[in-house]
């Protein structure tokens, strides 16, 4: 077969690949739960290990688009899907946290990740953000799958939000995770997070029970605090009374 | 599993820290002449074993999975983790990873655990080691060459082709060693340390490797043309918020000097750039140099490539690269050979069924590869004077994911010869990979060559049977 003959069947075969996978990404919410949790696959060229790391974002579209994909695959009422959306979003924390999921399917060596917040960064504009939590088992040397979710602070020592004014976020692996990505620089997911909206996903009935949760724990935080004066306030009562007692004995002295 | 052989896992992890005093077995059931009595009685009297209300212990009955968590929960509480060993440390960090949701549902944080477990594995030094190791059936077609295209022909061999064990230790917070020992005179290939510095830049100092076509994803074959290759040296590296910067100084080893060495007695200096725009769009800007001493008969050599890529969604990607190749010829004059490279990189998450990529590459005469022939997979293909043979190539690579254990791939390539009259350098492959573990896996292939390196009727063909372990 000639070049040219191999070049012309070349092209059109890669044009109807392309025209497949174009077609197969125009359903929105597919594209969507895509965007958000990208995977990239890495191999050993030399010794024939692979490894596929998965990364999820939480976004307010793709929590939406995995709320109604779940409620089509199970058939749920609108009070069941409501249920899952709460209990999947209070099980995220993302009022206090940006959370990550990842997920690594090693087939190569084992790989060794205590402690697993040295691995890994998230960038947020400029600001370089090490985790506050993560899921243990990272941290246990493993061959095949292992998941979990690794949570960023949402909000700095001053209260700012870590995610103000910020386009794009980059998830920064180092490749010393694996042997098969340590001659990497990174192993790295990016994210433009610019027209995410995590606003838009308090509404509904989960949305309330939401607000209902952060009061509640607003109310415990402050009857804490409460207590925690009240305590303080008692001890000086006390105090108070014994200075007085105290007084009182010595001027009858 | 009966309850009599589970506590022999457990007992394991506490009788070293128990006295060495006998214990009473207060178990009823137990006889004082079976072999479990004193492990029993010992775990007993430390709490890790609790036995039924009516003072039995009913060794013959299965454990639960709560059962057996509630042991390690129980031996996690008194276990002396001072005097652990190594074993007992694998083996306690095995039976919570088992048993993590059942130690989640007793209420035991597995986190606290493992902050007790990362005290033991500081004492016990913290060195990782990991590996890999192959062995290949290759049988071979063509028995007439004399030039051998896979280093195999007509008679078979069977090989360990490669092994590798790395070794890693955490020596504090800023630094961290890491070695790799392997090949055929067990020799220490890698070794290097990594140190933090202020403003996040990190160093690597020693011998070590670093790919950064594989960063850009320039390659999905054999190997790179310029990088990924082992250099003594300095490597800095300083990430930012969308990318990062790497410049390396590098020098071959003059005391343990041979003929081959002294040829490459130069410095050789790199940098390069890599920029993330946003999730879509990436550019890399890379240069490396190489001075050769005035000692040495070799003219000075330059590579300086700038790739960028498009990805239209995170599992469809344009990437394209421009290599200028800059040698040195003497008098002050130089050579250029410049190299295109188009790709398009479709993973499997996109077409469901299969990945794709399909690589378009033109040479400029004299352009060559420094580190390997880009697709001599499996036998020599084109080899590395890509410039002087071909003027352009086409590489297709295919992989189908069908289950967790079964893949399939292809791969195709076809290269234009410069020379007038010669035919096209071909290079095709079919391959099944089974994973019996994520640890063990079998890899049969079919590979075949024609005209190899453009050597008219140099073909032949390769029959492989790869068994790979990785630990």
């Amino acid at each position: 077969m000639s070049f040219n003959r191999v070049r012309t069947c070349a092209f059109v075969a890669l044009i109807a690949c392309l025209s497949f996978a174009l077609a197969s990404v125009v359903f929105a919410d597919a594209k969507v739960l895509a965007r958000w949790s990208q995977t990239k696959s890495y191999e050993d060229k030399k010794m024939g290990g692979e490894l596929d790391v998965r990364v999820t974002y939480y976004s307010s579209e793709y929590i939406e688009a995995l709320v109604k994909e779940e409620a089509e695959k199970n058939l749920w009422t609108e009070d069941e899907t409501e249920q899952f959306k709460y209990r999947l979003i209070s099980g995220l924390s993302l009022d206090d946290y940006i959370p990550v999921n990842i997920e690594f399917d090693n087939r190569g060596p084992t790989m060794h990740l205590a402690p697993f917040d040295r691995f890994v960064t998230l960038w947020a504009g400029k600001k370089k953000i090490a985790p506050v939590e993560y899921d243990k088992r990272f941290n246990f040397g493993f061959q095949g799958k292992r998941d979990g979710l690794v949570y960023f602070p949402r909000y700095d020592e001053k209260g700012r939000s870590n995610l103000e004014g910020v386009k794009s976020v980059r998830l920064d692996m180092k490749g010393a995770i694996s042997s098969i990505t340590m001659n990497l620089s990174t192993v790295d997911f990016i994210w433009d997070i610019s027209r995410d909206d995590p606003d838009a996903l308090y509404k509904g009935k989960a949305a309330s029970r939401l607000e209902l949760d952060r009061l509640i724990k607003r109310m415990d935080n402050l009857n804490a605090e409460k207590k925690k004066l009240e305590n303080q306030l008692a001890e000086l009562n006390s105090e108070l009374d014994t200075v007085e007692q105290r007084v009182e004995e010595l001027q009858r002295q | 599993m009966k309850k009599i052989l589970a506590l022999v896992a457990v007992v394991a992890l506490v009788a070293f820290a128990a006295p060495a005093f006998a214990n009473v077995n207060p178990f009823m059931d137990v006889p004082m002449n079976h072999w479990a009595y004193d492990a029993i009685g010992q775990l007993a009297a430390r709490g890790v074993l609790s036995g039924y209300p009516d003072g039995t212990y009913k060794g013959n009955q299965p454990m639960t999975r709560y059962e057996a968590a509630s042991a390690v929960a129980r031996a996690l509480a008194v276990v002396d983790m001072t005097k652990a060993s190594k074993q007992d440390v694998e083996m306690l960090k095995r039976l919570v990873v088992e048993f993590k949701d059942e130690l989640d549902a007793l209420g035991v944080k597995v986190d606290q655990i493992d902050s007790r477990l990362a005290v033991i594995e500081d004492r016990l030094g913290g060195w990782k080691i990991w590996g890999a190791f192959r062995f290949d059936a290759e049988f071979g077609a063509n028995d007439e060459l004399i030039d051998p295209v896979y280093g195999v022909t007509g008679a078979n061999r069977f090989r360990v082709q490669r092994y590798r064990i790395f070794l890693r230790k955490y020596i504090d917070d800023k630094v961290t060693f890491t070695a790799r020992l392997g090949g055929r005179d067990i020799e220490f290939e890698r070794y290097y340390i990594d140190v933090k510095f202020p403003w996040d830049i990190t160093a690597t100092i020693g011998l070590w490797d670093s790919d950064w076509e594989d960063d850009d994803g320039l390659y999905v074959d054999n190997d790179a043309m310029f990088t990924d290759r082992p250099l003594r040296g300095f490597y800095f590296d300083k990430p930012f918020a969308m990318g990062n910067f790497a410049f390396y100084a590098t020098r071959p080893d003059e005391i343990a000097t041979t003929a081959d060495d002294f040829e490459k007695e130069r410095y050789e200096i790199g940098a390069r750039v890599k920029l993330n725009f946003n999730e879509q769009l990436w550019l890399s800007l890379n240069g490396i140099m190489r001075n050769y001493d005035s000692a040495v008969d070799r003219e000075n050599e330059h590579i300086y490539w700038g790739a960028l890529g498009i990805n239209f969604t995170p599992a469809i990607a344009l990437k394209a690269a421009y290599y200028g190749q800059e040698n040195d010829i003497g008098s002050g004059d130089t050579d250029t050979a410049n190299s295109f490279q188009a790709i398009i990189d479709i993973s499997q998450d996109a077409l469901k069924f299969t990945s794709f990529w399909a690589e378009y590459r033109s040479f400029d005469e004299g352009f060559f590869a420094w580190t390997d022939g880009p697709w001599d997979m499996y036998g020599t293909v084109t080899g590395q004077n890509l410039g002087e043979n071909y003027d352009s190539a086409m590489f297709f690579y295919l992989n189908q994911k069908w289950t967790d254990q079964w893949s399939t791939f292809q791969r195709y390539l076809v290269a234009n010869p410069r020379a007038d009259g010669l035919d096209d350098t071909t290079n095709w492959t079919f391959g099944v990979k089974y994973y019996y573990t994520p640890a063990l896996s079998f890899e049969l292939l079919y590979d075949n060559i024609e005209n190899a390196v453009t050597n008219a009727d140099r073909d032949d063909s390769l029959i492989r049977f790869r068994t790979e372990i990785n630990f």
